[in-house]
């Protein structure tokens, strides 16, 4: 191991907050108030110390490289009215008192909402660089002094030692409002987070929360984990977005899921947002809208692949291909003539099997199951359980395919009633 | 809030009643109420019901009219907490964590837990002296209770436990149709209600501050603002969280009017000596006949359920809150074992507590009486400075006036309380 002349120790920020600074001189400036850290590294560094000067009672700021020692005391060289400023923060900065201590962040890595009890430092050839952020019962009980007797009632009440739990800095996402304004979305750490995971963590936030952290997603990430949260909750976050962002995230939607959400905001805000939308699929979404959420027209969704009876399976291969990406279902491929009227089905797995050049004709099974718009959803339901489908498509009277129910579209209007 | 912006916002209120209809404003306000509803009424728990029967039958109608100054007390401070859920989002003890810090909120926390576990306490006394009326053990009644409510919560929902506890305010009526039962003389107490009298005698005094210590209580404040946020109430349906405490807060005082009047014209005229709710509700059978007994122990047995359900939970609440622990009806136990732990625990205590033999239940709920009037200070005190801090409450801080009127009024508490501890511990 390399010896380093300097050396490197842990400080929790509990210990440095309300620490006395004097300066070489031996002249006293005040007390810490709060630190500055400069994000955008990894491990963001300590740039500045907020202070209350003595006798004051507003905090001012210095930089934090007039540091030359952090023992019991902060000393500083001499501080020139050139090193002390106004006690403002600018873009990339952050306070780490006042918008981290005592605040809740999220765990990306647990996905949780915690609450910071400390602050975890490390102090490296005088560069201050906040490691952790600790969230555990002996953080709290450092921050009440009480520490050292936690420590020994756990060691000889229950043998056991108690030690610090702590989440690197890579994986917490702060959520202080003000923060989210200045920090901007390219160092917004929950779009790591698994769009379901990222939708529970929204629910449990507060009101006002939800719709900061929502903004601050992409267009992407915010369509996702949109997909996955409590429609009561949808409608809300939606309601706050302007209409152009609004289109834009659900665009990115899938429409059956788009369909259900704008059916259930009011009519005004609905039509303003469909106005926005790309033609297409606004047109797949109206389509949708027009039938009970409760039915088989309501489920469906518009996403899914058809084709003439006359396509080869290359020519089938190739389109599902080139829209795999926007499609709902890839697992069935509908073979349908010019009027749309549904002739049979082939799989995905048929279609791999298959001679590339045999026409779907050949190759497809024309005993279709399907379901008519107006099917109840417990009637689809009992449809799935009996052929075991992974989607299931829907018919009008003419027998023309007007969508599919893919199996997870049911699940959500079946999966509350199975009991909690 | 600012004169004029109040009135900016009835006069919208306004136009909107007459832009939705009657009926679609009502319709909202049912949907919207629950928090400020549930909160006033378990507010006349065992320990209420008590102090109030005491009252009525110590001092006749003479305490009646402090019920006035009292409901205006519980509305500003609950519609202070009430706004401060609605704008912020958040809950009175993450408020108070983040703006005063670990140490601070810690040792509310712990003070906070042992009132509230001597009030689930007498809630659990509450319940075994009302059903020990209709004759069953409160060996037997105690621990089935607890078992009702601990299940109600942790098998249950938000919507259902809220639910079941709505419809459990509405058995309150029972206490108002006592009072009919009796035929009181509304003249003379329709006279004692609107004259404020005092007395200058210790006994008296300590009434008087029982009363209002009972009606005001510190998890309150905790309980209203969690609910509010947990409804996910929006700035603009403020207007229906406001109705919705003011509703309350005079639905309680109504109830605990017609406990002191029916004591007051039976029991304290005929010069009967009471201790507890019990011994109201048997002196009434010689005076009132034996309905009226069976309405008023019914009556404390709802009220003490109702009770011993809220309490516990609200307590876990507000610590995990404070805490930043998962807490949620809506998770399983696995998910949130501090909020459930510490629930069954505070229920598992108040049940053991009343079922140990001898126990000094008198002192006990003294004790928690006197923390609760001990406590209650320094919430009040953190509430309007939270309630005036623009970084949290944005345009929704208070305005002078209600400044003016929230100080006196938490002045006048505070001296309360003060008291109440100084005469308890005396």
């Amino acid at each position: 191991m390399v010896v380093n002349s300097s050396p490197q120790v842990f400080l929790f920020l509990s210990q440095i907050l309300g620490k006395k600074i004097i300066d070489l001189t031996g002249r006293r400036w005040g007390r810490v108030s709060d630190l500055v850290v400069t994000t955008g590294d990894l491990y963001p560094s300590v740039t500045g110390v907020l202070f209350i000067p003595t006798g004051r009672k507003t905090p001012s700021r210095f930089p934090w490289h007039r540091i030359t020692e952090v023992g019991d005391r902060l000393v500083v060289h001499p501080l020139a009215p050139e090193d002390q400023a106004e006690a403002t923060i600018v873009e990339g900065e952050l306070l780490l008192k006042d918008s981290l201590l005592d605040k809740q962040i999220v765990d990306t890595h647990g996905a949780k909402i915690l609450r910071v009890n400390d602050l975890h430092l490390l102090n490296v050839n005088h560069h201050l660089r906040l490691v952790h952020v600790d969230v555990g019962l002996r953080g709290l009980m450092r921050r009440l002094g009480l520490q050292r007797a936690m420590d020994k009632f756990f060691q000889w009440f229950l043998d056991y030692h108690l030690s610090d739990h702590l989440i690197p800095w890579r994986f917490v996402q702060p959520l202080s409002s003000s923060d989210f304004l200045r920090l901007k979305i390219t160092q917004n750490r929950l779009a790591q987070l698994h769009p379901a995971d990222l939708a529970d963590i929204i629910e449990e936030l507060d009101v006002n929360k939800r719709s900061e952290v929502f903004q601050s997603l992409d267009v992407e990430t915010a369509a996702e984990a949109l997909e996955e949260t409590d429609p009561k909750i949808q409608v809300r976050l939606i309601e706050n977005l302007n209409p152009a962002r609004a289109s834009d995230i659900i665009e990115e939607m899938s429409p059956s899921e788009a369909a259900d959400l704008l059916g259930d905001l009011p009519k005004e805000k609905a039509e303003g947002i469909l106005k926005e939308m790309e033609k297409e699929m606004a047109e797949d979404v109206k389509e949708l809208l027009i039938h009970p959420e409760e039915k088989a027209g309501g489920l469906m969704t518009s996403s899914f692949p058809t084709l003439p009876p006359q396509a080869t399976v290359k020519e089938s291969l190739e389109l599902l291909r080139q829209q795999a990406e926007n499609l709902d279902l890839i697992y069935y491929l509908y073979v349908a003539d010019e009027e749309g009227h549904l002739l049979g089905v082939t799989s995905l797995r048929g279609l791999l099997a298959a001679n590339p050049q045999a026409s779907l004709s050949e190759l497809m099974d024309s005993r279709v199951i399907s379901v008519g718009l107006e099917e109840e959803k417990e009637e689809i339901a009992t449809r799935f359980a009996k052929y075991a489908f992974k989607a299931i498509p829907v018919v009008d009277e003419a027998n023309r395919i007007k969508g599919v129910i893919t199996f997870k579209n049911l699940l959500e209007v079946v999966a509350p009633q199975l009991g909690k | 809030m600012p004169e004029n912006r109040s009135e900016t916002n009835t006069s919208m209120g306004a136009e909107k009643v007459s832009r939705k209809g009657f009926w679609k404003t009502l319709g909202i306000f049912f949907a919207l109420i629950g928090p400020g509803i549930i909160t006033s009424n378990v507010d006349n728990d065992a320990g209420g019901i008590t102090t109030y029967s005491l009252a009525g039958s110590e001092f006749g109608l003479t305490l009646l009219w402090t019920l006035i100054p009292i409901t205006l007390a519980l509305i500003i401070i609950q519609e202070m907490c009430a706004r401060m859920g609605v704008v912020s989002g958040k809950g009175l003890s993450d408020l108070i964590r983040e703006r005063f810090g670990a140490k601070a909120t810690f040792y509310l926390m712990i003070a906070l837990f042992f009132t509230n576990l001597g009030n689930t306490i007498s809630e659990f006394a509450g319940v075994a002296a009302s059903l020990e009326i209709f004759g069953v053990s409160k060996y037997l009644s105690v621990p089935v209770s607890a078992f009702f409510v601990w299940w109600l919560v942790v098998k249950g929902s938000y919507k259902s436990v809220e639910k079941a506890f709505l419809v459990a305010c509405l058995f309150y009526i029972s206490y108002i149709i006592s009072g009919f039962l009796v035929k009181p003389d509304w003249v003379q107490i329709k006279s004692e209600f609107l004259t404020p009298t005092l007395h200058f005698d210790p006994r008296f005094l300590t009434m008087a501050v029982g009363v209002v210590g009972t009606t005001i209580a510190p998890w309150m404040q905790f309980y209203l603002q969690s609910s509010v946020v947990d409804k996910g109430l929006k700035a603009e349906d403020y207007q229906y969280a406001r109705m919705d405490v003011i509703f309350g807060s005079i639905i309680v005082n109504v109830v605990a009017f017609f406990i002191i009047m029916l004591c007051a014209v039976t029991i304290f005229q005929s010069g009967i000596k009471i201790e507890t709710a019990k011994d109201a509700a048997l002196a009434l059978a010689p005076l009132a006949g034996k309905y009226c007994t069976w309405l008023f122990a019914f009556g404390l047995l709802n009220a003490s359920l109702f009770a011993a359900s809220i309490l516990p939970l609200s307590t876990a609440y507000t610590i995990c809150e404070a805490f930043g622990w998962e807490s949620s009806v809506n998770r399983k136990f696995g998910e949130a074992p501090q909020f459930y732990g510490l629930y069954s625990l505070m229920i598992f205590l108040g049940m053991g507590i009343i079922l140990f033999p001898d126990i000094p239940l008198i002192s006990i709920m003294f004790y928690s009486q006197v923390i609760n009037g001990a406590l209650l200070p320094f919430i009040l005190i953190f509430m309007l400075i939270l309630v005036n801090d623009r970084r949290i409450m944005g345009n929704y801080v208070n305005g002078w006036i209600l400044n003016l009127i929230s100080f006196l009024t938490i002045i006048v508490l505070i001296f309360l309380s003060g008291a109440m501890v100084y005469t308890s511990l005396r």
